[in-house]
């Protein structure tokens, strides 16, 4: 047993992600896509696959690439294979969103892009998958946050094999009746695995483990935690495997979704009882700004939750599922990814930069590279545009929702700002800001000292 | 009174990862009385001042180049009172001497528990054992001993929650040397 080496990459896929997540701010500002698109339109396809992909996917790739070896306590499968696989990712995102504007009615070629572009992101996923998926299986046992991971991944096979089938259909490369079928009746079979298995399941199991690690309380792997993990692969196998054979034997998913549906809600409420439980038994009292920020992101995914069983009660899922993928992507993955990265940028550069000479000088505290109170607001004002941003969907208000969009964007870049700021030690004062045998990181890479 | 030296050589022992502490022995234990061992090593191996010290014996080390030391071991009747300083442990890597040092790190913040057993063996002499409670596996320390040379041994204890991890300085750079 070796330990775990910082992962090369990490920055460079957090940076594009960030970018992504501004850029897809950006275009709600300027009231590109849904609500003033319709939902299904391809501008507001552009738009969920620029923040699902582009910030969510690429944000949790990286950090995956650094954290499954810490959850497994391996050393990750292959260094080498990060690059490649962002390669792919970023390219391959690239001829989608160029393929959505194609099917919007464009300029270029008379060829679609789209298949082009759900290979490459297939390839890149593939290469993600094998690379954590040899890194897991050299694991086992897996103790449970790694098989929330792990589950999370498989949905991510699912999700990139379903998008993948439906730019071959939309970009007219194949007409095979299964595929059509599935492009046809399997959209919410992609969102469910997307944003329900890969991006929140994912998120979940991250999540045991961070917050442990981070507030000090036990390692949670009781029943209630046993049960969350078997409720929600259930919820997860029903709706893409059961989904997807209704969908074959000719019939609406709707119903198998119904039971993922209430099969996820238990899940949620053992999680949501297992995650207040690791805050009321942390034992560190006063807790940072990330623990702080992931509650409020733990708390718009039970409003979410709350809002789902709403809507699915009052029959008006239909008028409103914008509403609540708006809230599920940006109040709790995006509200907890911005925390997660507050915290993990500032760790991974002191890491980086002051464990070579760790007692050897004197070197500045983790807490030492970044300012919480300043961040604190930027934090307050994103949740609070996000909420505008929601009310407004749920209200049909498309001009407040773009203010809500600008607060966002607002929001967002200064977090960006302190994030560049934390890379660059610009809040570290005095002499142990360089001490000799330091080296000032780079931004976008991170420089692995050997020996 | 001149003193009869028997040569051991365990460099190419070292380079070949072996432990050469049971050939130094049995050579020591083949000495006739008056005759003195003379030790060709990788690095200074301080721990065998002591053990052999121990059993009657004085030493000379000396750097012969490329990171090579000389050891002329002799009879304590025979040569000069001994310069160096004992070191208090064995050099049989199977048998770490007691901890020199001990932190309970288990209700620390990370990284405190890895910035203060990192600042403790910066502290320690070559050869001394430092242990330390944690609350988990300390993924991203283990490559920082590793480069700055130390040896380490941790496991989970029995309650499961308690991961003991024991550090020797400069233990994987005598290993390897």
């Amino acid at each position: 047993m070796t330990g775990v080496t910082l992962s090369r990459w990490t920055m460079s896929y957090f940076a594009l992600a960030v970018l992504c997540l501004l850029g897809a701010q950006a275009l709600m500002a300027l009231g590109f896509g849904y609500p003033a698109a319709d939902v299904a339109a391809p501008e507001t396809l552009l738009l969920v696959h620029l923040v699902a992909v582009g910030w969510l996917s690429l944000l949790m790739c990286g950090a995956l690439f650094q954290f499954v070896p810490v959850l497994v306590a391996r050393p990750i499968h292959s260094n080498g294979l990060a690059l490649p696989t962002l390669a792919c990712l970023v390219a391959g995102l690239a001829l989608l969103l160029f393929g959505f504007l194609q099917l919007a009615g464009g300029a270029g070629p008379a060829w679609s892009l789209l298949p082009w572009g759900g290979g490459l992101l297939a390839l890149g996923f593939a290469l993600a998958l094998w690379n954590l998926g040899c890194t897991l299986w050299a694991a086992r046992p897996l103790a449970l946050p790694s098989r929330f991971v792990t589950a999370g991944l498989a949905s991510l096979a699912a999700t990139a094999l379903l998008g993948f089938t439906f730019t071959l259909v939309f970009g007219g490369v194949s007409s095979a009746q299964p595929l059509v079928a599935l492009t046809a009746q399997g959209v919410p079979l992609h969102i469910v695995a997307g944003f329900g298995g890969w991006l929140t399941f994912t998120a979940m199991g991250v999540s045991y483990r961070l917050l442990a690690m981070f507030m000090l309380a036990p390692e949670l792997d009781g029943a209630s935690t046993r049960w969350a993990f078997r409720l929600g692969v259930a919820a997860l196998a029903v709706a893409i495997i059961g989904g997807t054979l209704i969908v074959w034997l000719g019939a609406r998913p709707g119903w198998m979704l119904l039971a993922a549906g209430l099969l996820g809600l238990a899940a949620l409420g053992l999680y949501g009882r297992d995650i207040v439980q690791l805050y009321k038994r942390r034992k560190r009292r006063v807790i940072e700004l990330n623990s702080r920020m992931a509650s409020v992101a733990l708390v718009n995914l039970a409003a979410a939750a709350l809002l789902g069983i709403v809507l699915v009660g009052t029959g008006t899922l239909g008028d409103h599922s914008g509403a609540l993928l708006f809230l599920v992507a940006f109040g709790w993955l995006s509200g907890l990814g911005l925390a997660k990265l507050y915290k993990i940028v500032a760790f991974l550069t002191w890491l980086e930069c002051y464990g070579p000479v760790l007692g050897k000088v004197d070197a500045p505290r983790v807490q030492d590279l970044v300012v919480e109170p300043r961040a604190v607001r930027f934090f307050i004002f994103y949740y609070a545009a996000m909420w505008v941003g929601t009310l407004a969907l749920l209200a049909g208000a498309p001009l407040l929702f773009r203010a809500g969009a600008v607060g966002m964007l607002l929001a967002t870049g200064a977090i960006a700002a302190e994030l560049v700021r934390t890379r660059r030690l610009a809040d570290v004062r005095g002499a142990v800001r360089l001490p000799e045998g330091a080296r000032q990181p780079r931004l976008l890479v991170s420089m692995v000292r050997q020996g | 009174m001149a003193v009869d030296f028997v040569d051991v050589d365990v460099r190419p022992t070292l380079r070949g990862g072996g432990e050469p502490f049971g050939e130094i022995m049995a050579a020591v234990n083949a000495l006739a009385p008056g005759q003195g061992l003379r030790l060709l090593a990788t690095f200074k191996p301080v721990p065998l001042f002591h053990v052999l010290g121990s059993k009657g014996f004085t030493h000379e080390a000396r750097e012969i180049g490329e990171g090579d030391w000389e050891v002329l071991f002799s009879p304590a009747d025979a040569a000069p009172a001994a310069a160096e300083a004992p070191a208090p442990q064995p050099a049989d890597a199977s048998a770490w001497p007691a901890p020199a040092r001990a932190m309970d790190n288990r209700d620390l913040d990370p990284p405190e528990p890895m910035v203060r057993i990192l600042a403790a063996t910066e502290q320690m002499q070559a050869g001394e054992v430092l242990e330390a409670l944690l609350c988990r596996e300390p993924m991203f320390l283990l490559p920082e001993l590793a480069k700055r040379g130390h040896a380490w041994r941790g496991a989970f204890e029995s309650d499961g929650t308690t991961y003991k991890i024991l550090v020797r300085i400069d233990g994987a750079r005598e290993a390897a040397a």
